[in-house]
């Protein structure tokens, strides 16, 4: 009886649903019979669900019939649901938000369980009540994705943050989700509140700028990400590196940081054949160091090979460019769709070459590569036909190393050491041939072929290089060419004077002659400048001879050097300098204070004093007995010793000094000045007579020498506030300023004298006529000339090319190469200290 | 390896010993003409400067040639308290007397040894200058204590040792001290040879260890740029070497030898280490 008043009551429902809608009533139908296997009541209530649900809403009654059939499946229960969609009825215009939540019932139910589908389906429903969009947000996004792999507790992770951040600061989910998931992935639960609560502040600010933070697309939002990913943070330890490259091929590579972020996949050092470039963070050191030193030795083992490389492109028959940068595309273009798989074989091919190479210049090389490569995590199956027989190669190339064993015929060729780029592209063309590889579609997949510590070759324009014995032919028209490729492409001016330079004007058309022998029509507008100036200092300065080692002989007067004091202070930098380096400040004077008794030692042998002698008091009564008459000097005394030494510090304030710092963090300058606020200060504590002093140039006839604190004057606040005024212009004329320096010594009376030269670059001036040596040479006899008169020169630079001239300058072992400039301000003073141990 | 200056062990002995017959030569491999050149100063009796880098082998070089030419070898190491009458000599009282005692340099002129002042440049320069009058066609030491002189013995060499480096630019010998030497310039031996002394010192020692400790040390001493003091010396791979012959792993014995006491700088140390590790992980 019941059971016939439910029928009609289902007939009825579904009569009214097919005069509403007929595309309705047939899905229904379709649905219908799996829901009825859990009962009439069961059924009725669904189809009643489906009635309301359709006249609340078309869209949100149309949903909820296609998603039921497989939730049903999957959960083989009906109410519940059912239940948790009618909830959907309070809010007007869910309907998206119910079909998100429709769509991903069945994988709630598969992946989380009764349980946790039914927490899934709570939280969505509270951010409904919440703010809607915040609804449709979550809803819309698979369970998988919301989970990460984790379950409930996985969602929760999400949730939790939302909430308070919901709560505290009215941050919405629909703004937060999608990068929340993101950031999880990256960086882990832990990181997701810190990561928020930026952000929070962030929208506070401006909202276009903190939506662009939450999709991670803004610069600081990139930056937290990049702080705080987990793994080798090669941003930090790029000195480590430079040492390693060094060591292991000798000479010096320029490394600069990329613009990789967590976004753009798996992290790899590329190369363009000049520089290599190195992601901010790789997973772990090793893959770090095999990445770096295989990139750079593509460098060093001639894939960027200007003929190797036209080789090659000539066996694919593609155009070669003369000159320039030259693109990959071409070569792979050839394939079409197929083109990344192409790419893989010809990388694995070109890897292994430049891998075996490299394990002659880096014992161990390989086989450190083989295991690190066996301890990678699992390949997707596409990627892993290529990891493998990228591995196998390297075990081929193994046993090739150790027994001179025949070598395989795939990768044979590749192992002779006079292999070439080109050769790598004709066996890669034919494995390619054999086509037993799968194609490769998937980005991730495609990153996932690498080898640890190789990539992708082609993602970069490449620069092919000359030999050493091409270059000869070719060098001219290189030249011409290189400065128009880029403009990142340095240009040959004076280094020092690259930018921010107040009057460089002429500057460039300066360069064409040297001194005042050419180009004197073009200087005169500068010129009379600087007369104006140097009148209004009153005086031409002091002339000092210059060498010409081009005629062999010094030119007299050449150049003349300006003392003058420092216009600018700035006692606010000074202030901020002395707090942020109070630590080491304090560090370095305890260091002082520490060796303070030995400067205090004893004065042996003095005619009075608080104490005996006691080897002088044997040796006089000794002498006397002997029937000599000794001198009566057998007392000791704790003093101050006669001073003994007297130091310059001679800054280099040129315009490079300006510049900012590769690692970030400011500029050299900064440095500098703290370098030289904390020299200062620690000379206080020792005692020692100094002075500081700062120079630049621009021609021959205007060398300004700044004096900033004499060595009779006392560390004033007015010293100090000028060494926070210091700032970088003009060029580098050495020769002048070490020759002035030393003249400034004649005044002190000291045993010793040393005058450290603090400077980030070769001496160049704009007048130098673009030859190098010129001022080389002159800086080299004017250290010679301060020699000679009881003057140390000893030079400390941060120019990492330094050991190419300094040596010729200043002589083996009277210099030092600071390759981390931001150890300047600390390693400043420790340098004096051990100068003058 | 038995050499002259070990016969004795725990006994006062006097500072100036001849070679006896029955002694083996201190262990020396030559690198380049020093012998030679050593050889020659001698017959002349000019003074001679050992300059190089700490742990090259000056020292093991004079005691080996003093073997050589059989003469007693006076070694002073030099300090900053060093004075002229610790190298001259000095009164004692003996009781109501007075006795000069001759110092190491006097005795050596005395006996026509060879007296070799170590790391000179430690010593202060007026301390030094007593040398002086030895250093030239005069051959004579003053004693001015005693208002006497010497006309040094005919075999007696001065040799003094320096190691130029920027941590002694104001420790510089003067200019008049230094012109009165010949001067042998000693660096760290090439790789063959340093591999001969690893496997001559370390008894035992499997070649092809002394070749990875070696070239390993060869790649140590590029990081000398970079903020060492002193290079990876052929002194530390011996010590390495020895390290290992005793037992330990190669790994541990090289960053206990070669690492950790040329630097304090973590960055380097991890370089070094790289290094080391690359050689030895095969």
């Amino acid at each position: 009886m019941e059971d016939a008043s439910r029928q009609t009551e289902i007939q009825g429902l579904l009569h009214e649903l097919k005069d509403a809608s007929s595309v309705a009533y047939r899905e229904v139908e379709q649905v219908l019979p799996a829901i009825r296997t859990h009962g009439e009541d069961t059924a009725l209530g669904w189809l009643l669900a489906c009635r309301r649900l359709f006249d609340f809403d078309r869209e949100a009654g149309k949903a909820f019939i296609r998603g039921s059939r497989e939730a049903e499946q999957v959960s083989e229960t009906v109410l519940p649901w059912t239940g948790q969609a009618l909830e959907f009825l309070r809010w007007r215009g869910s309907w998206r938000a119910l079909e998100g939540f429709m769509v991903n019932l069945p994988r709630a139910y598969g992946s989380l369980g009764h349980a946790g589908e039914r927490r899934w389906a709570e939280i969505g429903l509270a951010w409904c009540a919440r703010q809607l969009e915040s609804g449709n947000a979550y809803f819309a996004i698979p369970v998988v994705d919301l989970s990460g792999r984790q379950g409930i507790a996985g969602i929760e992770q999400l949730a939790t943050p939302a909430e308070e951040l919901f709560e505290s600061r009215k941050l919405l989910l629909s703004t937060y989700l999608a990068g929340a998931i993101r950031v999880r992935n990256l960086l882990g639960a832990q990181a997701i509140l810190p990561w928020a609560l930026r952000g929070a502040d962030i929208m506070q600010a401006g909202r276009a700028r903190g939506e662009a933070y939450f999709r991670l697309e803004s610069e600081e939002s990139l930056a937290l990400l990049l702080e705080h990913l987990p793994g080798f943070r090669l941003s930090d330890r790029n000195r480590l590196l430079g040492m390693l490259l060094d060591v292991w091929y000798g000479e010096h590579f320029d490394l600069k940081e990329s613009t990789w972020s967590p976004e753009k996949g798996r992290p790899f050092v590329e190369t363009d054949g000049r520089s290599l470039f190195f992601p901010a963070v790789m997973p772990t050191r090793d893959e770090a160091v095999l990445a770096v030193l295989h990139g750079a030795g593509h460098m060093r083992f001639g894939t960027f090979d200007r003929l190797a490389m036209k080789e090659m492109f000539g066996a694919a028959s593609v155009d070669f460019p003369d000159s320039g940068p030259v693109s990959w595309v071409p070569l792979f273009m050839r394939y079409g769709d197929d083109a990344l798989r192409f790419q893989l074989i010809f990388d694995l091919c070109e890897d292994l070459r430049v891998d075996f190479r490299v394990q002659h210049s880096v014992p161990n090389y390989l086989p450190r590569l083989l295991a690190s490569a066996r301890a990678a995590t699992p390949r997707p199956p596409e990627a892993a036909a290529y990891f493998d027989l990228a591995l196998a190669s390297v075990e081929e190339a193994m046993v090739a190393m150790r027994a001179h064993a025949p070598r395989g015929r795939q990768f044979g060729p590749l192992l002779d050491p006079g292999a070439t780029v080109a050769d790598a592209y004709r066996v890669a063309a034919a494995i390619y041939s054999n086509d037993e590889l799968p194609r490769v579609t998937d980005l991730e997949a495609f990153h996932a072929a690498y080898l640890p510590g190789r990539g992708p070759n082609a993602t970069r324009l490449a620069h092919p290089q000359q030999r050493q014995d091409q270059q000869q032919t070719q060098a001219g028209a290189e030249q011409q060419h290189e400065p128009d490729e880029q403009g990142e492409e340095q240009s040959e001016t004076p280094q020092n004077a690259e930018s921010g330079d107040q009057q460089d004007g002429g500057k460039r058309k300066e360069l064409a002659g040297f001194g005042d022998t050419s180009g004197t029509s073009t200087q005169s507008g500068n010129r009379s400048d600087a007369q104006k100036q140097a009148g209004a200092a009153g005086e031409k300065g002091v002339p000092y001879p210059e060498w010409d080692y081009r005629e062999q002989r010094y030119k007299r007067n050449w150049s003349w050097v300006q003392e003058k004091k420092l216009a600018e202070s700035n006692m606010a930098e000074t202030n901020r300098l002395e707090n942020q380096y109070s630590n080491a400040l304090k560090r370095l004077k305890k260091a002082i204070q520490a060796q303070k008794p030995a400067r205090l030692a004893p004065l042996l042998r003095q005619m009075d004093g608080d104490d005996m002698d006691i080897n002088a008091v044997v040796s006089y009564v000794a002498e006397k007995q002997a029937g000599r008459s000794p001198k009566p000097n057998i007392y000791r005394r704790r003093e101050l010793r006669q001073r003994e030494i007297a130091v310059t510090l001679l800054a280099d304030m040129s315009t490079s000094i300006m510049q900012h710092l590769p690692e970030g963090g400011g500029r050299l300058v900064d440095r500098v000045r703290a370098g030289v606020l904390l020299f200062a200060e620690c000379m206080e504590e020792v005692g020692d007579a100094y002075s500081i002093a700062g120079f630049c140039s621009k021609y021959r006839d205007n060398v300004s020498y700044y004096t900033i604190k004499d060595f009779e004057q006392p560390l004033s606040e007015d010293v100090r506030s000028q060494i926070g005024g210091m700032s970088g212009r003009l060029a580098t004329r050495m020769g002048a300023a070490i020759r002035h320096a030393t003249a400034c010594f004649e005044a002190v009376d000291t045993r010793r004298r040393l005058l450290l030269i603090l400077s980030d670059g070769r001496p160049e001036d704009y007048d130098d006529g673009g030859d190098r040596r010129y001022l080389h040479e002159d800086t080299r006899m004017a250290v010679k000339e301060a020699v000679a008169r009881g003057v140390h020169p000893f030079c400390i630079t941060v120019d990492t090319m330094a050991n190419q001239y300094l040596p010729q300058i200043f002589g083996k072992g009277h210099y030092l190469v600071l390759d981390h400039i931001n150890s300047l301000p600390n390693k400043l003073p420790e340098i004096y200290f051990r100068l003058r141990r | 390896m038995k050499t002259a200056v070990n016969r004795l062990r725990g006994v006062e002995r006097d500072i100036v010993q001849l070679p006896l017959a029955g002694d083996t030569a201190p262990y020396y491999e030559p690198q380049g003409n020093e012998v030679a050149i050593f050889e020659a100063a001698y017959k002349k009796r000019l003074p001679v400067m050992l300059k190089g880098p700490t742990g090259c082998g000056k020292t093991r070089f004079l005691e080996h040639m003093a073997f050589q030419l059989k003469r007693p070898l006076v070694t002073v190491s030099c300090h900053e308290d060093l004075t002229s009458s610790d190298l001259v000599g000095r009164f004692l009282l003996e009781g109501a007397e007075t006795v000069w005692q001759d110092g190491p340099l006097t005795r050596a002129v005395k006996a026509g040894a060879i007296c070799y002042l170590d790391e000179i440049v430690e010593a202060r320069t007026d301390s030094t200058v007593v040398i002086h009058s030895l250093t030239d066609h005069r051959r004579k030491l003053t004693i001015e204590k005693k208002g006497m002189e010497i006309e040094a013995h005919e075999d007696f060499m001065l040799v003094i040792s320096y190691n130029p480096g920027y941590q002694t630019v104001l420790k510089d010998l003067k200019p008049s001290t230094k012109q009165r030497f010949i001067a042998i310039n000693f660096d760290f031996p090439p790789e063959d040879i340093e591999r001969k002394i690893l496997v001559n010192e370390v008894a035992g020692i499997a070649p092809e260890l002394a070749h990875q400790l070696v070239a390993a040390g060869r790649k140590a001493r590029l990081l000398k740029d970079h903020g060492l003091e002193e290079a990876t010396s052929t002194r530390a791979l011996v010590y390495a070497a020895n390290m290992i012959n005793a037992g330990l792993d190669p790994v541990a014995a090289c960053q206990v030898a070669m690492i950790n006491p040329i630097t304090d700088d973590i960055e380097l140390a991890e370089a070094l280490l790289e290094i080391v590790q690359a050689h030895f992980a095969a």
